[in-house]
């Protein structure tokens, strides 16, 4: 019942963000003024050739219109054709998405383990110099942005130590675990940064203003253990903003894919992005947009769920 | 002695619906042996070295209650917190003792503490909302005391808060069980933060400000129920309130407080009928000025 | 509030750090000992009396190139914090005013904004309308204006619910007068944070951006661009990303340092300070993490 409340109510608030995404993406070509025309014809076509191949495209019907067909198509899982190629977009991307996803999700849980393992322990000895470390380490990893760590590790583990290898990828059904995992952890190292240092921030703030809360002195006067009142009743509490924080945080996640893919030479999604706008490949990057945009809608709302069933009392009224 | 006083107790079901796991034996008021000793207790704060409670000494048997009061800031609570052993970081025990069932608090390593936490003494509080966790339902709030303190199963536990709650006279104690506490009124919550309270069989129950921002009426009921609990389950009660029309009702023995000193401590009747100290006086007076005549008043018209 | 944050030590630093870069932006191409685009035959050799920081693959001198890409990182960051601050603030205040549709509407588009990979959009927009730092930076400014959105929003939302304000209006206060004593302190607090943030994101943002090559021309030196073109050589001069790298991050840690500033010192521990010995046993109460 309340998980279906909280899922009706996520998903109020994420059809309007999808549908103004979509239209703001799509809105991209005609602000462009990029066409298909010019990218096969080249800068000295005659308008009639250059109108030929617009109708083709139907580019030459009213912009609701194409914008409603495109919407259309998007909501089946049609991304519609490339301008360059004319291959499939939903194909093209498929085949980046699996690297682009192993290094997103490894990332994330990169992230939350460290973020969850450092937070806590600033949390439960706040003041000390083991609290003091961590923040101090945290607030220098929270500035590095993900282009840096990333040559910082190929630096130390592909240049210096020689124990990874500097790019590619190898599918996991290819080259098993251990060559898969060689080749991912570093780009989800490099993202996972970010998360780390969010994570663990949100986490210790949380954790200590939760043990302020009394409903701790409740619990200790019931005799629970301080391990019970840990984990069910504080880390409970506390996680909120952390995991709100991955949520928020996810949308940046997906972004700085163009970075890493860049320097480890991965052809993941942020890559095709990245070389698709470069070509004025406009229903290219278009279908890259609306799959991240759909990738940071899902993962919310499965974020708002957790958030639902974790912390009932807090999400009431939100 | 210490343990045939523990186990009349531990026999007695509070809740007088559920099975008794041991035969009674006798009522549990005739053990001399105090449940609390509380020996010149001083309490200083670390951060500026002051004394904040300066030496306060009570004893509590079974079936008896002791009233604390006091304006705020007169250490009650401070005190209380000293013999749940949970006082505020940067506050200590300077002096005294404390005897929880026979036992000194300050020798205890913090897993007996735990131990003796909920089992042996537990507490309920002003503004009971807050010391329920938000996010769980209330009813498995209990069971868990039930669970870890008596080693029930889930199943029995669920079956025993239940009753916890309908023995602090909720009416659908089904339903409240699976309520959060954003979902329960005031009085509600104090019922239930009772049974939380009492659901390990303590013997000592500290109840701090626990109907101060209730209505008159439900604060009426919630002290009808801790004379119940007192009368059935044989549980000794530490009354702590700034009110004495509470006080008056429910103790055998009062400590008026001021602050960090005891002022004033005897039998109710003598303190509240024949006050020595000024400060008792004062606050009597001021009872009846503002307190009793309304309500009198009131009653007539 | 500017002298409050100076009496901070970490406030001092921050401003000491923002400023040295600043000064860097206006005079770098002019400090700059040497033209920061000729090349020469002595390529990717290390920091020598001639070459400070060595020089790149085509022999050109970074110490220069740092120094001459400095205005593109500071010019690029300001662009994006000042375009959020004009996107997000304004439409955040006037939401509490225009009535439910302006209200219901922007915060949709907040919520929008805020679900878009930022960077992904930057890049697609960037290289789709033109390629140009400005623009891949006002794009970006829109892209990151949310938390404008929500911190003027909220800081308005409560002067507007405060009954202080009813009451000093009642009391005969002028409209003038309350905004300046009240709203104006209780807003400008939260967007001088979100200024001093936004500002540390735009430093990444647009290091990202020219690390992409995405909105410079490539002989244009930029802070992100000297790490791309050394990540390419990092077996021959494994040393050189490290003065680019630390220079971005010393900016961006600056600017979070100055947001945390000015919010302790406007927030309610701010004001705890000028009670010392209350703020001495409330910190020792929280475990002396303030």
């Amino acid at each position: 019942m309340r998980v279906l409340a909280i899922f009706g109510r996520s998903v109020a608030i994420f059809i309007p963000v999808f549908f103004v995404a979509t239209f703001v993406t799509f809105a991209l070509r005609a602000l462009s003024g990029l066409s298909p025309a010019r990218i096969q014809l080249g800068e000295s076509a005659t308008t009639e050739a250059i109108a030929n191949i617009e109708s083709q495209w139907g580019l030459d019907r009213p912009f609701l219109v194409q914008y409603w067909d495109w919407f259309t198509d998007v909501l089946h899982g049609q991304l519609g054709t490339s301008w360059v190629n004319g291959a499939d977009i939903s194909t093209l991307i498929g085949l980046g998405l699996g690297v682009s996803l192993s290094v997103a999700i490894l990332a994330l849980v990169l992230g939350t383990v460290l973020g969850f393992v450092l937070g806590t322990t600033a949390a439960l000895r706040p003041g000390t110099l083991l609290d003091r470390a961590i923040t101090g380490f945290v607030t220098v990893i929270s500035v590095m942005p993900a282009f840096v760590v990333g040559i910082v590790l190929v630096e130390i583990f592909a240049v210096g130590l020689d124990l990874l290898p500097s790019g590619g990828y190898v599918p996991l059904e290819e080259g098993g675990v251990g060559l898969w995992l060689a080749h991912v952890i570093l780009p989800a190292l490099a993202l996972s940064f970010d998360v780390v240092a969010d994570v663990a921030r949100q986490l210790r703030t949380g954790l200590v203003s939760a043990y302020r809360e009394n409903y701790v002195v409740g619990a200790l006067v019931r005799g629970l253990s301080p391990r019970r009142i840990f984990f069910r009743h504080v880390l409970r509490n506390g996680m909120g903003p952390a995991l709100a924080t991955l949520g928020i945080k996810f949308p940046s996640l997906v972004g700085a894919a163009v970075v890493t893919e860049w320097i480890f030479g991965l052809q993941g999604f942020g890559r095709f992005a990245n070389d698709s706008a470069q070509a004025g490949d406009v229903p290219a990057v278009q279908g890259v947009l609306v799959v991240s945009v759909a990738m940071v809608v899902t993962f919310n709302l499965l974020i708002n769920i957790v958030l639902g069933r974790v912390t009932p009392a807090s999400q009431r009224g939100v | 002695m210490t343990t045939l006083a523990k186990s009349t107790l531990t026999g007695t079901d509070p809740t007088e619906t559920g099975p008794t796991e041991s035969p009674e034996t006798g009522a549990a008021a005739t053990t001399a042996e105090p449940v609390l000793a509380v020996r010149d207790v001083r309490i200083r704060s670390q951060v500026d070295d002051r004394e904040i409670v300066k030496g306060v000494s009570f004893e509590l048997t079974p079936g008896k209650v002791v009233g604390i009061v006091g304006e705020s800031g007169s250490g009650k609570t401070l005190t209380c917190r000293a013999v749940l052993g949970i006082l505020p970081p940067h506050f200590e025990v300077s002096a005294g003792t404390i005897h929880v069932a026979g036992e000194d608090v300050a020798t205890l390593e913090p897993r007996q503490l735990t131990a003796m936490r909920g089992s042996t003494i537990s507490a309920v509080f002003q503004d009971p909302a807050s010391y329920l966790n938000p996010s769980i339902q209330v009813g498995p709030q209990i069971a868990e005391v039930i669970r870890v303190k008596k080693g029930a199963k889930r199943r029995e536990a669920r079956r025993r808060a239940v009753e916890l709650l309908a023995a602090v006279h909720l009416r659908d104690p089904e339903l409240v069980y699976t309520q959060y506490t954003y979902e329960l009124s005031g009085g509600m919550l104090q019922r239930v933060l009772i049974a939380a309270a009492i659901a390990a069989d303590p013997r000592v129950l500290i109840a701090d400000e626990a109907t101060t921002a209730l209505d008159v009426t439900v604060q009426a009921e919630i002290l009808d129920l801790l004379a119940d609990l007192r009368d059935n389950a044989g549980l000794a009660l530490v009354v702590v309130s700034h009110d004495l029309a509470v006080v008056a009702q429910l103790c055998d023995e009062v400590l008026v407080m001021r602050e960090g000193e005891v002022v004033e401590q005897g039998p109710t009747e003598q303190v509240l009928y024949h006050p020595r100290h000024d400060y008792t006086r004062l606050l009597i007076s001021e009872h009846e000025q503002y307190g009793l005549e309304k309500f009198l008043t009131r009653e007539q018209s | 509030m500017v002298r409050r944050v100076l009496s901070l030590a970490s406030g001092r630093l921050a401003v000491g750090i923002l400023l040295a870069i600043a000064l860097l932006a206006i005079l770098g191409p002019l400090l700059a000992p040497q033209d920061p685009l000729a090349t020469s035959d002595n390529s990717l050799t290390g920091p020598s009396a001639a070459h400070w920081l060595g020089t790149d693959y085509l022999g050109r001198d970074v110490f220069s190139r740092l120094l001459d890409g400095s205005r593109v990182s500071v010019v690029g960051a300001l662009e994006v914090t000042l375009m959020a601050l004009v996107v997000g603030a304004v439409p955040g205040i006037l939401s509490v005013y225009l009535g439910r549709v302006f209200e219901w509407l922007t915060l949709r588009i907040a919520d929008t904004l805020i679900a878009l990979p930022f960077l992904l959009f930057a890049v697609a927009v960037t290289a789709l309308l033109g390629n140009g730092i400005t623009q891949a930076m006002l794009v970006t400014g829109v892209l990151v204006s949310p938390l404008f959105y929500r911190v003027s929003r909220a800081a308005t939302l409560a002067v507007a619910r405060s009954q202080y304000v009813e009451a000093a209006l009642i009391s005969g206060a002028s409209l003038g007068w309350v905004i300046r004593r009240h709203v104006w302190a209780k807003v400008l607090p939260p967007i001088a944070v979100a200024l001093a943030q936004t500002l540390g994101v735009g430093f990444i943002i647009v290091s990202s951006l020219s690390f992409l090559g995405i909105g410079v021309q490539p002989p244009e030196p930029t802070w992100g661009g000297l790490l791309a073109s050394d990540l390419g050589y990092l077996d021959y001069r494994p040393s050189a990303p490290f003065v680019p790298a630390l220079l971005i991050m010393a900016t961006v840690w600056a600017s979070n340092l100055l947001a945390d500033a000015i919010r302790d010192v406007s927030g309610e521990s701010g004001r705890a300070l000028v009670n010392t010995r209350k703020a001495k046993a409330n910190q020792l109460a929280a475990g002396g993490t303030a």
